[in-house]
């Protein structure tokens, strides 16, 4: 076991160097700069003006350098200075770690809630008209856009109930029950889509296994219809499911970013896209960092679950 | 004497109607009330928080609260004139010297957020680091106005209450500019970098928090010079990107008023029909579409062909299909009835462009053909615009237009951070633009866009004649001569296709029916100082 977690940690090591280089690489690739875009904002260009502040921000000095430089304060811990707001890019980047983790953790718990159950008697109703519905349900969750279904939960509220979540953060400790009803309804548009998924994988997995003839055995012995379904065949069936979850984890932030936006949630995916429009580097290097840590780290968490599941993967 | 009769008759009905009229409406008008909390709409964050920094109105919009000028446009009139200005920090003003000097005399026992006194140095320091005085310790690190005073000569303060600028040359829109919502003064004890993340004023509101992306929330200052102002506990600037869901909390009632350059006909149209008790006010906020023809490239280099980009243009299907009936037709001054320069509207249809656009067309074609362009040789250009639909809808139409007199557009989209830097270097043949322009005055406005090497001037025309008439309408003090020789720099602007002007921009600002003494002007960026607005609940 403990050679393949320690492959495993060297690859994602690995991973996190290579993620770093394309990054940093790809932001200088885009045109202009947030010197650019101050004076966008300004409405005229001063070259000598644009010249003082692209230096004062270090933004003239050789990309190698800067690269250097940002790895070497990453290192200890420091992730700069935000261009936009002149700020430590910590202090703006961490109140807004918890609102996204927070809403993908919701929107993750959705999804599952969802779409395991459903999945699973998708599966052992094949063919029915419960079967149809809960298919029919997955396809509409992975046909419609989460920025999308989030606008149509939107203007539902406000049509039908003259009411929308609030559309300033309310914390926790203030409010328990009003931050939930925030969250709640993004959770639900982001997570339906990965609901949808997780039943299509659930039930084809399900019909899969229910088909093996262990299960058949089971059947045979007379053991009930629970004990079959969920001992013998959930067991087996969920490994590709763990998988999907996994993988739909990091690829939630794609949604989470349009979600936080039409809700208004101040999160970092929201965040990051407004980071990115004013090629604000420190902010944007370090996030996209983070995120790709995460994406490594469930991907790992995925890995060693898979080995503990299936004894066989951590010989291979 | 029958007739004189019915005169006096219809005089004193007339009389009679207005006292009843005044009678109704005030007993029928509350008294404003005290307290409540108004949540604005805003859209981003602003790109800092110090006005003089910036020219967008995401900046003036939540800051102008926290600031006060020496003069303002009154808050309760749409109209920004001369005689529409108050005074804020100036108590009176005079113009002395022939109008080569406008002396201010300043409040006394005003204080800044921070307890420090204000004073005539103060207002020193703020117009000497805008017009970038090179002996100044601190400067701005973007000063997108220093052209509005590059006529002053010097600025005296002789004691702490008097504060003198000498001109170089009369400016009778010197006061208008100091009267703009861009005009704030800055105080002289704090580093102008340090405002650009806070804030500290003299104004009704001071900055109580920033929370980045999220919130701008003001509170009421409780030292603020005028007594029983401002009405409100304070203001929370609700920053919403969506605009979708800035309209859905505007529906809800999170939000109680919409933010200038927010609302478009059609969605106020939408808004009303779903909450019928909204109000909203048509408002004109002196920007305007129009064409950069790049002076400098071929083949824009021959008049004739500038003059039939023009021609090829119908401002009236303009307005009705790109803005849906939410623009005007106008040259290059705001149109009455929202600004007070625009050109007669008689005058303005013998213009190239604004005539019968069937006869036009005809005439652009035939100016073409004489410049050498016609079926076996026609223009092909790149109409460049800035990647946001306001733009690309503008030069969509553009691009149509020109097609029906024979010259072929390509539409070439450029991201907002490239746009103004592409602009300054010339680096277009055709561009849709929009202007805003920040004081209803012409000094403002020709200045910044069309005299010769104005860096915004980005169609490079240069006419020393028009430079010539525009120095001499600035000088002139006699309103009615002034206003003559504008009228002839307008038509001569249109007839040298240095900015064809397509439409001015009319906004329908949506608020709910408590919000009370909110009045939005025609300029966008010179009414958010809420110290005169009150909740109705």
């Amino acid at each position: 076991m403990w050679p393949f977690v320690a492959r495993r940690l060297t690859l994602a090591a690995l991973t996190l160097v290579g993620m770093s280089l394309v990054i940093f690489v790809l932001l200088r690739l885009a045109p202009g700069s947030i010197v650019d875009l101050i004076f966008q904002s300004a409405g005229y260009v001063d070259p000598a003006a644009k010249q003082r502040i692209a230096h004062e921000l270090q933004i003239d000095r050789p990309v190698a350098i800067q690269y250097l430089l940002w790895v070497r304060d990453l290192a200890h811990g420091d992730l700069g200075i935000s261009y936009r707001y002149g700020l430590p890019a910590w202090q703006i980047i961490r109140g807004r770690i918890p609102t996204t983790v927070e809403l993908a953790t919701l929107a993750m718990l959705v999804a599952v809630l969802i779409g395991v159950p459903t999945g699973i008697l998708s599966a052992t109703h094949q063919d029915t008209a419960v079967d149809y519905g809960l298919r029919v349900f997955s396809l509409a969750g992975l046909s419609m856009p989460a920025f999308w279904l989030g606008m149509v939960i939107l203007l539902f509220l406000v049509r039908e109930f003259h009411w929308i979540p609030s559309m300033t953060y309310i914390s926790p400790y203030v409010d328990l029950r009003a931050h939930l009803v925030q969250f709640s309804f993004p959770a639900l548009a982001v997570g339906y889509r990965s609901a949808a998924l997780i039943s299509r994988m659930t039930r084809s997995s399900m019909l899969e296994v229910l088909r093996e003839d262990y299960v058949r055995t089971a059947r045979a012995k007379g053991l009930p219809r629970r004990i079959v379904v969920n001992r013998h065949a959930l067991r087996n069936a969920l490994l590709p499911v763990v998988t999907v979850i996994g993988t739909e984890f990091a690829f939630l932030i794609g949604g989470l970013v349009v979600t936080e936006t039409v809700f208004n949630l101040p999160g970092v995916a929201r965040y990051l896209v407004e980071a990115i429009t004013w090629r604000d580097y420190p902010i944007v290097q370090n996030l996209v960092m983070f995120i790709a840590i995460v994406v490594v780290c469930s991907n790992l968490a995925v890995d060693l679950l898979y080995a503990r599941l299936d004894p066989r993967v951590r010989y291979e | 004497m029958r007739g004189q009769k019915g005169g006096q008759w219809g005089v004193l009905t007339l009389f009679l109607g207005i006292v009843v009229t005044v009678a109704v409406s005030t007993a029928a008008a509350p008294s404003p009330k005290r307290g409540g909390i108004l949540n604005a709409m805003h859209r981003e964050d602003p790109p800092s928080l110090s006005i003089h920094e910036e020219a967008t109105i995401s900046t003036n919009w939540p800051m102008m609260p926290c600031y006060n000028n020496l003069v303002l446009f009154n808050p309760l009139f749409g109209q920004e004139t001369v005689s529409t200005i108050v005074g804020e920090l100036a108590e009176k003003w005079t113009w002395q010297d022939g109008g080569k000097a406008l002396a201010f005399t300043l409040r006394q026992g005003v204080k800044w957020h921070d307890g420090r006194p204000f004073t005539s140095r103060d207002v020193k320091y703020t117009f000497d680091m805008v017009r970038g005085v090179p002996e100044l310790a601190s400067h701005l690190r973007l000063n997108p106005r220093k052209g509005w005073y590059a006529n002053i000569q010097s600025i005296d303060a002789p004691d702490p209450f008097t504060v003198i600028f000498r001109l170089t040359q009369p400016q009778p829109s010197l006061l208008l500019m100091l009267a703009s919502g861009y005009s704030p003064i800055y105080p002289a004890h704090i580093d102008a970098a340090e405002l650009r993340s806070r804030c500290v004023g003299t104004g009704p509101f001071r900055l109580k928090e920033y929370r980045r992306g999220e919130l701008i929330e003001m509170e009421r200052n409780p030292d603020y010079f005028i007594r029983d102002r401002p009405y409100l506990d304070g203001i929370r600037f609700i920053i919403i990107r969506e605009r979708g869901t800035r309209i859905a909390a505007l529906q809800a009632g999170q939000l109680d008023v919409t933010m200038p350059q927010e609302g478009s006909k059609t969605a106020a149209e939408q808004l009303k029909r779903a909450v019928p008790s909204l109000v909203v006010v048509e408002a004109a906020h002196n920007v305007n579409d129009n064409i950069l023809v790049n002076f400098k490239q071929p083949p824009f280099t021959d008049a004739r062909v500038r003059r039939a980009v023009s021609m090829a243009i119908d401002r009236q299907g303009f307005v009705q299909a790109v803005r849906q009936g939410g623009a005007v037709v106008g040259a290059s001054m705001q149109p009455r009835p929202w600004g007070n320069w625009g050109l007669p509207n008689d005058q303005l249809a013998q213009l190239p462009g604004f005539g019968d656009p069937t006869r036009q067309r005809a005439e652009a074609r035939q100016l073409l053909a004489e410049a050498g362009f016609g079926p076996g040789k026609s223009i092909r250009v790149t109409v460049s615009t800035r990647a946001i639909a306001l733009f690309v809808d503008l030069a969509t139409y553009v691009i149509d237009q020109l097609k029906q007199v024979g010259i072929e557009g390509t539409l070439e989209q450029v991201d907002s951070a490239q746009w103004y830097a592409k602009l300054t270097r010339g680096d277009y043949a055709l561009a849709g633009n929009l202007t805003g322009i920040g004081v209803d005055d012409p000094d403002a406005n020709f200045y910044e866009n069309y005299v010769c090497g104005s860096p915004r001037n980005y169609s490079q025309y240069c006419n020393p004649e028009i430079d010539r008439m525009i120095a001499q309408q600035s000088q002139t003090l006699d309103p009615v001569q002034r206003r003559r020789l504008v009228y002839e720099i307008q038509k001569r602007l249109e007839i040298d296709g240095a900015r064809p002007i397509l439409g001015w921009s009319v906004d329908s600002y949506v608020m709910w029916p408590y919000v009370k003494n909110l009045v939005p002007h025609e300029s966008i960026y010179s009414y958010a100082r809420f110290q005169e607005v009150w909740l109705n609940r």
